[in-house]
């Protein structure tokens, strides 16, 4: 059982950490709008040029 | 109409389409100059058409059937379009540079509204705004809540330039107003408290899993240390996490204390009451060596109340930032003409009686005060229900709040801001809110009895352990106040209230207090406005009798007019292709031209016949007929043959007759109240069956027939979405603004859809009963809970181990039950308010399917 004495300060410190990295998320404004980056996904980075569109024509 | 259903290519090719009629592929109106698609149909742009070609030539077409079952997308639909110009202008004042802009990397950081934004490319579109215009270091854009987080360079490039080029695409920009910053500061810091509660719970129970199997019999260094580790995690827990419910539980207890009333105790009392006596003792038992812990319930507990807390928050937000984007839609500048005749844009607070300001056409009028040049013809219907526009010219009254619609005006002010007749009805509207007695809910009306019962019970439990077993009382005592502990039960209204919001807001209704939900069903008594509400609001072709091809002839030759009237026939039949030659307009008496060769004539029937011939009698009974309903009567005449009658005026919307029905069925009481002239309000009553209309009716005296409705023991339901409604909205019991509404109307309602017509009502009834037959059961649920609990707790038979089992089972199941309430489900879309036919709902931001978005990236619009 002695190891409990490893394993749960372990524990604690995983805990601490996933809060401090929660903390950083919130405060970073990562949940403030859950949809569209799920969105932003489907689109095409800038590096790769969409199907004969590489970029739109304003006036078009 | 002849718009094709959407997976149908069924239009004609080349043939005349109304500049209404949804885009094939996206669903937006195609505009004047519609682009083809291979097989003929008429889209909004040419990405557009070659999206749909391109979807139609890999055998993907069934994407638009599959798109037509989503929910249709919550699009702000409003007539007080701001401005363009002018919003652009405001844009580019340096006071808003300085006040509403801040120092970024790069430059400055705004926030703007951006209207019209629904789907994965108007974010790809918006998002290459850094690639496109010069000056511009970041764009981000926020899809639900369609605001865009811009970094920018003042010195390169102005943010007017940045709207312009939104604007080309079809996005509205608005500068944001900054309040919304503290609600997402709030709606943050209880985030993170939500997820440090769930921390420390995680581990505590990760101990309590080693208490329950055997370790916590032990009386060893080990136990001891685990129950030291617990208290070590269960300060902050409390400290920190339930620090919300023990500021709330005592200024309940102190305004309680004060007020001598039981009655002013609560829900978060007895949870206060509850968390502080389990973890008290727990902490006590650890000090001693004695007695059991509850530290693991009682920090599951904590964490699972601040989650329901913060889902109903974020609701609560998302509905508040609804109304805030549709208000931004007004600008706070007017056009002032300064001394040399200069025209400056100003703030509308530092406009003065006396001033003259220049008001566009198409802009609101922003001060009472007189005509000084031009003449125009004015919409009063925000202000008095009118549904016709009505001329004005030189020494003409004009009021705030009303649209110029057809030429410039110069007008001197007599009256500004508070001054105004909307600015005196506004500030009714805004007094109002403190007036109103706040309703509150059921859950936290009983929190007092709660108390007392929890207190007799404990009481009960003492005196019978005292007398069975004394060294048993304390632990006994303990697990009762720890198991009523009213989690399930403070969960279980807000949460399901949350989820029905929610559900709401993605059908187009936002509900703006929970208690307007529970109020929407205790309704009996409904009144609805006419112009706006039941009707369109504005002219369209209501009627017609004779040769279709006439009437699109009168459109084409209409499309080169003006007037109010030609536009309503212009967007109801579309433009042909037909070259329009010698063109003469008559004032106040129609126009002539030639439209490929044939002569014709619109306007006034005399005027037509005067050109023509006499109209057959069965014609002239028809208009005079629709000229009784409020209508007004047109004829056309083609090649000196009288061809076509018919009557454009304020048509009722489609789905007005099913809901005016409807809720006469569930026995409601439908009253109408208009501004509009009494006679073309018994019309419109008519047709719907209703029996107690009252037409010519001024703001101040809707409001005054509403709390009559009250004193007659109603509880009112107010449906409208002009100025003149606000007061009747803030009055009744709950405010409804349809889609559309002005401003004053969406302040003052409880609730307001943004989809446009009165359909999204009846949606709005049926989901409230749902939600609150949802918590009912969840109340029901709950206090059997705590009822069997208490029970169980008098009985000595809950240890620690029972209640961490049955706590988070109860506060499970309440979620579990609230997340699968039928309320406000997702239905196909059903039939708009407009003529067309079953509208494609277009991309929704739901599903829009990765091919089209990424190829509709070369249109000139948002697809």
């Amino acid at each position: 059982m002695n190891v409990l004495y490893v394993l749960v300060p372990l524990a604690l410190a995983l805990a601490l950490g996933g809060v401090a990295a929660f903390r950083w998320a919130v405060r970073d404004g990562q949940f403030d709008d859950v949809e569209t980056p799920a969105l932003r996904v489907l689109l095409d980075d800038e590096e790769a040029p969409t199907d004969g569109a590489p970029s739109p024509p304003p006036d078009a | 109409m002849p718009a094709p259903p959407p997976s149908v290519p069924a239009a004609p090719p080349e043939g005349a389409v109304s500049p209404e009629a949804p885009c094939a592929h996206c669903g937006l109106p195609v505009g004047r100059r519609p682009a083809r698609t291979a097989a003929g149909e008429a889209c909004c742009c040419t990405g557009c058409a070659t999206v749909r070609d391109v979807l139609a030539a890999s055998g993907l077409g069934e994407t638009y059937d599959r798109l037509r079952t989503v929910a249709p997308s919550a699009r702000p639909a409003g007539r007080p379009q701001a401005p363009e110009a002018l919003a652009l202008a405001e844009l580019d004042r340096p006071e808003f540079l300085d006040g509403s802009t801040r120092p970024a990397e790069g430059g400055r950081a705004v926030d703007l509204f951006v209207d019209g934004v629904h789907c994965a490319a108007c974010v790809w579109l918006v998002e290459r705004l850094p690639y496109e215009v010069d000056g511009v270091s970041a764009a981000r854009l926020d899809l639900p809540r369609a605001r865009l987080s811009l970094t920018f360079d003042p010195d390169r490039v102005r943010l007017g330039d940045v709207a312009r080029w939104l604007a080309r695409f079809g996005y509205a920009v608005r500068p944001s107003r900054p309040e919304a910053g503290e609600a997402s500061a709030a709606e943050r810091s209880l985030l993170v408290r939500m997820g440090v509660a769930w921390a420390l719970a995680g581990n505590i129970m990760l101990v309590a899993f080693a208490l329950y199997s055997g370790l916590g019999a032990e009386r060893g260094g080990l136990a001891t240390a685990a129950r030291w580790f617990s208290l070590a995690l269960m300060v902050p827990a409390v400290g920190y996490g339930a620090a919300p419910f023990f500021r709330r539980a005592w200024a309940s207890a102190r305004a309680a204390w004060r007020a001598r009333s039981l009655r002013h105790l609560h829900l978060d009392t007895p949870i206060a009451l509850g968390i502080a006596v389990g973890a008290g003792h727990s902490a006590w038992a650890t000090v001693t060596g004695r007695g059991e812990v509850w530290f693991d319930s009682v920090a599951v507990l904590i964490a699972a109340l601040l989650t329901a807390r913060w889902l109903q928050l974020r609701s609560r937000r998302l509905a508040g930032e609804a109304s805030d984007r549709l208000l931004a839609l007004v600008p706070r500048v007017a056009r002032r003409v300064g001394p040399g005749g200069a025209v400056a844009v100003v703030d509308l607070d530092d406009v003065r009686p006396g001033d003259t300001v220049e008001v566009p056409a198409g802009e609101v009028v922003p001060v009472d005060g007189v005509v000084t040049t031009g003449a125009s013809r004015l919409d009063r219907a925000a202000l008095t229900g009118e549904a016709r526009p009505e001329p004005v010219d030189e020494g003409a009254p004009v009021e705030a709040g009303t649209t110029n619609l057809t030429a410039p005006l110069r007008v001197r002010a007599t009256a500004v801001g508070e001054a105004t007749r909307v600015g005196r009805l506004l500030a009714w509207v805004e007094r109002g809110e403190v007036r109103r007695a706040p309703v509150v809910l059921w859950a936290d009306r009983i929190g007092g009895f709660f108390v007392l019962t929890v207190l007799g019970l404990a009481v009960l439990t003492a005196g019978l352990w005292l007398w069975l077993d004394p060294a048993q009382m304390p632990a006994h005592l303990v697990a009762l106040l720890v198991v009523t502990c009213p989690c399930a039960l403070g969960m279980a209204t807000p949460l399901a209230l949350a989820v029905a919001s929610g559900r709401a807001a993605r059908a187009g209704i936002f509900v703006k207090s929970d208690a307007a939900v529970q109020r929407l069903t205790e309704v009996d008594t409904v009144v609805l406005d006419k112009t706006g509400t039941l009707t369109e609001g504005r002219m369209e072709l209501a009627e017609w009798e004779g040769s279709g091809a006439a009437l699109d002839l009168a459109a084409a030759l209409d499309a080169h007019a003006t007037h109010p009237v030609a536009e309503a026939i212009v967007r109801a039949r579309g433009v042909g292709p037909e070259p329009v030659t010698d063109i003469e307009a008559v004032a106040g008496q129609g126009v002539r031209g030639r439209v490929g060769g044939a002569a014709v004539a619109v306007g006034r029937p005399d005027w037509v016949e005067a050109l023509s011939a006499p109209l057959p009698a069965r014609w002239r009974r028809a208009l005079a007929a629709w000229a009784e309903a409020g209508h007004t009567p047109v004829a056309v005449a083609v090649d000196g043959a009288p061809a076509a009658v018919l009557a454009v005026g304020d048509r009722l919307r489609a789905e007005a007759a099913d809901l005016v029905a409807g809720l006469q069925a569930e026995g409601k009481a439908v009253h109408i109240l208009s501004g509009d002239d009494a006679r073309t309000v018994a019309a419109v009553a008519g047709r719907l069956g209703v029996e107690s209309a009252r037409g010519g009716v001024s703001p101040e005296a809707k409001r005054e027939a509403v709390a009559a409705l009250q004193d007659a023991g109603g509880v009112v339901l107010m449906v409208g979405d002009g100025v003149n409604d606000a007061a009747a909205l803030r009055q009744a019991d709950v405010g409804a603004a349809v889609g559309g509404g002005t401003t004053a109307a969406l302040v003052a309602a409880d609730l307001f859809l943004t989809r446009r017509g009165v359909a999204p009502l009846v949606d709005a009834l049926g989901g409230a009963e749902q939600a609150m037959r949802t918590v009912r059961r969840l109340l029901a649920l709950s206090l059997g809970y705590n009822a069997v609990g208490a029970a169980a707790a008098v009985a000595g038979l809950v240890t620690p181990l029972v209640a961490a089992a049955a706590m988070p089972i109860s506060s499970l199941a309440v979620v579990g039950l609230a997340l699968l309430q039928p309320s406000f489900a997702a239905r196909p879309a059903p039939a708009g308010d407009r003529p067309a036919p079953p509208r494609p709902d277009g991309p929704s931001r739901l599903a829009a399917p990765p091919r089209p978005a990424a190829l509709a990236d070369a249109s000139p619009r948002p697809s």
